[in-house]
């Protein structure tokens, strides 16, 4: 089986870096980006089975960067997992109506993270 | 557990960058721009905070940045004016935050109480508007401890327990407490997705494959609706699924979690078989549904087919098609729907009819057309599986990671800087092995070093820049310091920057921050007014501190100014006399006695106020200043200002020099500081009538200082063959250096006399030469300044 590449979108280096330690230890491969807009310019170039993305961000919050997402030619079936620590329903369903596959409360569990992942992606 | 003290190391530095980006947004906030897009950054900053904070259990900090964070919530959202007291009292927090960081990062604990007052405040202030607003949630503020629970990342076991946040059963858990039906038994789930469900990339073959994991499960697809090839739309979704699940441990709410993310994109019914529920008209047995629906495929429409379905599916469908018609999807070629199928690959039971297989029956179908775009469109999706990013892509896009950014450490930059240090040593070493002769000799090798040289000041740019950061960093924490004095002196003060995007070393900036507050301190402490003395001087009643940052050739200025009373030269003399810094019988220029300010021992601590350095004088501020190879210069202006100059190294590493022979030892001269060289048989030095002697330099009179004699070394050079070498100082203050013998120019790498050795004045560092040798750096501007200090000696 061919490594899974995910892309994740946090403006916190903190959860970057979790995440990417977390995933490249499950086999992953991570790319990452600080914002929304960085993350529309690695998919432009890059192909990944996943997105891991945040939601309150500078430049381009996670909404706007789902439906950006969403609204690209080839990535509607893009898994999209949401990753927030608003437990307050209203967030996590703007994200899904933007078009999220799903979605991972912070503070995360790495054996959950990888679980849900696996959940999305083939 | 050093991958966690890793992540704490990434998360304290991020902190502290969120923290003077607070400050920064406060600053411009407190000026009366409250606008969305700050009260959006300061929520953030808060809220990565608290995130952070969340994952290492720091619970302290979680608990008073969550309410913080509410609070600024209803700030955004405008539940809460932010007032002026609203602002301040955020700025209170932002300090209690700052407080519980450190705290986190040194393990120390404050007191438990601590913040509790400011929290109460947001408490109070948010239920005071819920109370106005008839707002549902009562009182938010309670409910953080509860719905914030902090987990420890347990990094070098990922098979520890499950977390989970609230409202997530663990699958395992549930094992334990299984409610209601325990009955072991049969499951049925009709699962029909709508065109949302696809449209969000979640996948049925992906639940299939969770809820297979649960127990024994098979599947029949529902694919009667699938309309002829003719009608078939190709973003419409025709294709449900009946499951039947055997496992003796299920549980409904096991089942419906798999369908977490999918709820409200699909209908989904759960029913437990043999209980009054079930009520599915499909044959309850879990048997193998092979062959089903070809003939839906190639067969003209036929309306009886729709009319025999259940009324549930005809609603489902008639949902479809409504779905469908909302927004026709635009045009993409390589993978529309994910649709049905691919169960094939998933299940031991042979599926219902693979899309290779339906693909196979359409094409020699006589109703269908072979080039239809639908079926064009939609062949793909059979072999490829939906999800996968098509591989053309792969391979035609496979460039760099798109990363715009990386971050490295520190240390990792210092050693490739050290090593180019080295390499421009021993590149200016072999340059100077090569005399005439080898080079007339060896025209490769003259060239190849050539190209050496140039390389090797490319990659040193190339280095530095990696190292360099804009002065903003430094600059953002002064507004507020003004404020604060401004308060505290009863002055009204204000602080215009200019040039703040500078860029400049990393370490220099760090080693900047205290001598510019320090600095600004004594602008606001000593040479601003207080309002009635600057109206009755016929100035506005506030004054101006500017602070910029420029970069003049190989340096950088800092520069503070203010438009104050400028400094008071009788009493710093007075000061500097009574201290023993300036003798009695010695009259410095007015210049000289501004630079006594920064002089060693000279403090007026005696008066100075609590504001301005409690007691540490300006010479701290040169002391560092020279520690990061900086000078420091300042002016003033009696009753107009004072201007003081801080130039800094744009590189820490690597200089630019002249060397030069005093006695027989090597010195380097900054090449940045030299104006011109002149023999001294043609140079006219005149005496004066103190003893020293002057350079008359196209009628500028010089002050001469002849290194030999300053450093006390022995000469045997003939006067007239000794060379002047004219530097300029702060100031423009020019400042003639004797020397023995002119070598030649090159770059050396610094290196610190302090951490070496010992501070020597005149000196700013030293440097070892390509041949090994060890060469001083004279320090210009402290040859001319110390003068005084050598004469009061």
């Amino acid at each position: 089986m061919t490594t899974l590449r995910v892309l994740t979108v946090d403006d916190s280096r903190t959860i970057l870096a979790m995440l990417h330690h977390t995933l490249s230890n499950a086999g992953f491969e991570v790319l990452q980006a600080e914002d929304g807009k960085q993350g529309l310019d690695v998919l432009k170039t890059e192909t990944v089975d996943v997105v891991i993305t945040d939601i309150n961000m500078p430049v381009m919050d996670g909404i706007e960067f789902i439906k950006n997402v969403r609204a690209t030619g080839n990535h509607q079936s893009l898994p999209i997992l949401i990753l927030t620590t608003e437990t307050s329903q209203d967030k996590r369903d703007q994200g899904k109506a933007a078009g999220g596959t799903g979605w991972i409360v912070k503070p995360f569990d790495p054996e959950k993270l990888i679980s849900v992942i696996h959940r999305v992606v083939h | 557990m050093s991958d966690l003290d890793d992540f704490k190391a990434t998360y304290f530095d991020e902190c502290s960058e969120l923290l003077t980006e607070l400050e920064e947004q406060f600053a411009a906030i407190e000026a009366g721009e409250r606008d969305a897009d700050r009260l959006n950054a300061v929520f953030r900053a808060i809220h990565s905070i608290k995130g952070g904070a969340g994952a290492f259990g720091f619970s302290a900090l979680v608990g008073f940045a969550h309410a913080y964070e509410t609070l600024l919530d209803y700030v955004r959202d405008g539940r809460i004016e932010m007032s002026d007291d609203v602002v301040a009292l955020c700025i209170r927090a932002n300090d209690i935050v700052a407080d519980h960081v450190k705290a986190a990062q040194t393990g120390e604990a404050l007191p438990a109480d601590y913040g509790m007052d400011e929290k109460e405040r947001f408490d109070a202030l948010a239920r005071g508007d819920a109370a106005a607003g008839d707002d549902e949630d009562g009182d938010p503020l309670d409910e953080f401890d509860i719905e914030f629970t902090p987990v420890m990342v347990n990094l070098d076991a990922p098979e520890a327990p499950a977390a989970m946040a609230a409202g997530e059963a663990p699958v395992d858990d549930a094992f334990d407490s299984a409610p209601m039906q325990i009955e072991p038994g049969h499951w049925e789930v009709r699962f029909t997705p709508h065109r949302a469900l696809y449209a969000r990339a979640n996948d049925p073959l992906l639940l299939f494959r969770e809820l297979a994991a649960l127990g024994e499960m098979h599947v029949r697809a529902v694919l009667e609706e699938i309309p002829p090839l003719s009608d078939f739309e190709p973003f419409a979704v025709y294709c449900s699924w009946e499951i039947t699940m055997i496992s003796p441990s299920l549980t409904e709410a096991m089942i419906r979690e798999v369908f977490e993310f999918v709820e409200g994109d699909c209908d989904i019914a759960v029913a437990q078989l043999g209980s009054a529920t079930a009520g599915f008209d499909i044959p309850p047995a879990p048997e193998p549904v092979v062959a089903v629906p070809k003939p839906a495929i190639n067969e003209e429409p036929d309306p009886a087919d729709l009319l025999a379905l259940a009324d549930d599916e005809v609603a489902t469908l008639l949902d479809f098609s409504a779905d469908a018609n909302v927004a026709p999807e635009p045009q993409f070629a390589p993978e529309p729907e994910p649709a049905p199928v691919s169960v094939q690959d998933s299940f031991e039971e042979p599926p219902a009819l693979s899309f290779a297989e339906l693909a196979e029956t359409i094409q020699p179908s006589p109703v269908a057309k072979p080039p239809t775009p639908v079926a064009a469109a939609a062949a793909p999706v059979r072999v490829a599986p939906p999800a996968a990013p098509s591989e053309g892509e792969e391979s035609g896009g496979n460039r760099s990671v798109g990363v715009q950014s990386i971050r490295v450490d520190l240390d990792k930059v210092d050693r490739v800087v050290n090593m180019v240090g080295e390499l421009v040593i021993t590149q200016s070493m072999l340059t100077q092995q090569m005399d005439e002769t080898l080079r007339a000799r060896y025209t490769e090798l003259v060239r190849g070093l050539e190209v050496l040289a140039q390389t090797t000041r490319g990659l040193q740019d190339s280095v530095m820049a990696i190292r360099a950061q804009p002065v903003k960093s430094v600059f953002s924490r002064m507004p507020r310091l003004v404020r604060e004095l401004a308060t505290k002196t009863g002055k009204k003060i204000k602080l215009e920057t200019i040039g703040e995007n500078t860029e400049i070393d990393k370490t220099v900036i760090e080693q900047l921050s205290d001598p510019l507050t320090h600095m600004i301190r004594n602008s606001a402490d000593h040479g601003i007014e207080s309002p009635e003395t600057r109206t009755g001087r016929g100035k506005s009643e506030t004054g101006t501190i500017r602070l910029s940052a420029e970069q003049a050739g190989g340096n950088i200025l800092i520069i503070v100014e203010d438009d104050g009373g400028g400094i008071n030269r009788e009493r710093v003399l007075q000061v500097a006399r009574d201290k023993g810094v300036v003798a009695p019988d010695v009259n410095p220029t007015d210049e000289q006695i501004d630079q006594l300010i920064f002089a060693p021992g000279f403090s007026t601590a005696s008066e100075v106020s609590d504001i301005s350095g409690r007691g540490v004088g300006m010479d701290v501020v040169l002391s560092n200043i020279k520690k990061i190879g900086g000078s420091v210069h300042v002016r003033s202006w009696t009753g107009k200002g004072t201007r003081m100059t801080l130039r800094l190294p744009l590189t820490l590493a690597v200089l630019d020099v002249m060397l030069v022979k005093v006695g027989e030892s090597p010195y380097v001269v900054p090449l940045s500081s030299i104006v011109e060289t002149i023999q001294c048989s043609r140079a006219s030095f005149e005496r004066v009538p103190s003893g020293g002697q002057v350079l008359q330099v196209r009628g500028e009179y010089v002050q001469v200082i002849d290194l030999a004699q300053r450093f006390e070394m022995v000469t045997e050079t003939d006067p007239e063959n000794r060379f002047v070498v004219l530097c300029e100082a702060e100031g423009s203050a020019k400042v003639a250096l004797i020397v023995d013998d002119i070598i030649g120019q090159q770059q050396v790498v610094i290196k610190s006399l302090e951490e070496n050795f010992e501070r020597v004045d005149g000196i700013a560092g030293g440097t070892i030469l390509g041949d090994g040798n060890v060469a001083l750096i004279v320090d210009v501007q402290g040859l001319k300044t110390t003068i005084v200090h050598k004469n009061a000696a």
